[in-house]
């Protein structure tokens, strides 16, 4: 017998690699997005300080905009600084 | 309001509904209207304190701007405390101001004001005249702020000698709140306190 495939649709899923469920800033979901944002993925990108604490690239960057003197990360308040 | 404070005040609310401390009635929260904007908190004074026993009732604001800035929030419960204004209730923690953080939440925030009546810094006062008190007269500050923990609060320990004393100035014409007030802020001498009543 012969099978001949006419069509297939492949499924993948993905999610973050993050050490935390959730983001602590707007507490959504990391496989989520932030509240701003429709959809999840590359358009509401996670991002990791130094600390090695984690956050929707939205919220940290709110938050900075937000802190008038020093730029601290809101879960322990070591200077904050992107990781590479 | 923005949509991220409504969102994460929804997620928080929840969050201190089902936690630990609710369960063993340390604190609660509860909505004041629909839209999350205003909420009305309550702790339960620390055990082994002059706050012991206590039920005191807190006022939350949510700004707009939440999480980026902090709640506004003050003590609705009438509190004898060198961080919390005898007046109006405006509470003094480095938190509620330039040490906030995102990541704090109503549950860490109520939870730090429980730490508060525990441990106070007097040298950062918000009520100058109870932070002298501390200071000077550790002895009459406790008996005082049990009182008014017991008068406002509910608390369960009674300060009989305050008390009368509170009894003698009301009989003299004074309101009964006014009255403490004075009493307090004069270490409890009457005559000291029913001088300044009548000096206001």
């Amino acid at each position: 017998m012969k099978v001949k495939l006419k069509s297939w649709t492949a499924v993948a899923t993905w999610r973050w690699v993050a050490n935390d469920d959730n983001c602590g800033i707007c507490r959504m979901a990391f496989d989520g997005c932030c509240p701003d944002c429709k959809l999840p993925g590359d358009d509401c990108p996670l991002v990791w300080g130094e600390c090695s604490h984690c956050f929707h690239i939205h919220c940290i960057v709110k938050w900075l905009n937000s802190q008038q003197v020093n730029q601290l990360c809101p879960m322990c308040r070591q200077d904050w600084k992107f990781k590479e | 309001m923005a949509n991220i404070a409504e969102a994460r005040i929804r997620r928080e609310f929840k969050e201190v509904v089902k936690s630990e401390e609710v369960a063993k009635c340390h604190i609660k929260v509860e909505l004041v209207n629909d839209n999350y904007t205003e909420l009305r908190g309550e702790i339960i004074g620390p055990p082994d304190t002059a706050y012991d026993g206590g039920k005191f009732i807190l006022e939350i604001k949510i700004p707009d701007t939440y999480p980026f800035n902090p709640p506004k929030v003050k003590f609705a419960t009438k509190i004898w405390h060198p961080n919390i204004s005898s007046v109006t209730g405006a509470i003094c923690l480095d938190i509620l101001k330039d040490q906030w953080a995102a990541a704090m939440t109503l549950r860490t925030v109520l939870l730090s004001l429980q730490a508060l009546l525990a441990t106070a810094e007097p040298n950062d006062p918000q009520d100058a005249v109870v932070a002298k008190q501390y200071k000077e007269n550790q002895a009459i500050f406790l008996q005082t702020a049990r009182h008014w923990t017991n008068v406002y609060a509910g608390g369960p320990h009674r300060e009989q000698v305050l008390e009368q004393k509170v009894e003698q100035v009301k009989n003299m014409g004074f309101e009964e709140h006014r009255a403490r007030v004075a009493l307090s802020s004069a270490n409890w001498d009457p005559e000291r306190a029913t001088e300044s009543l009548l000096n206001s």
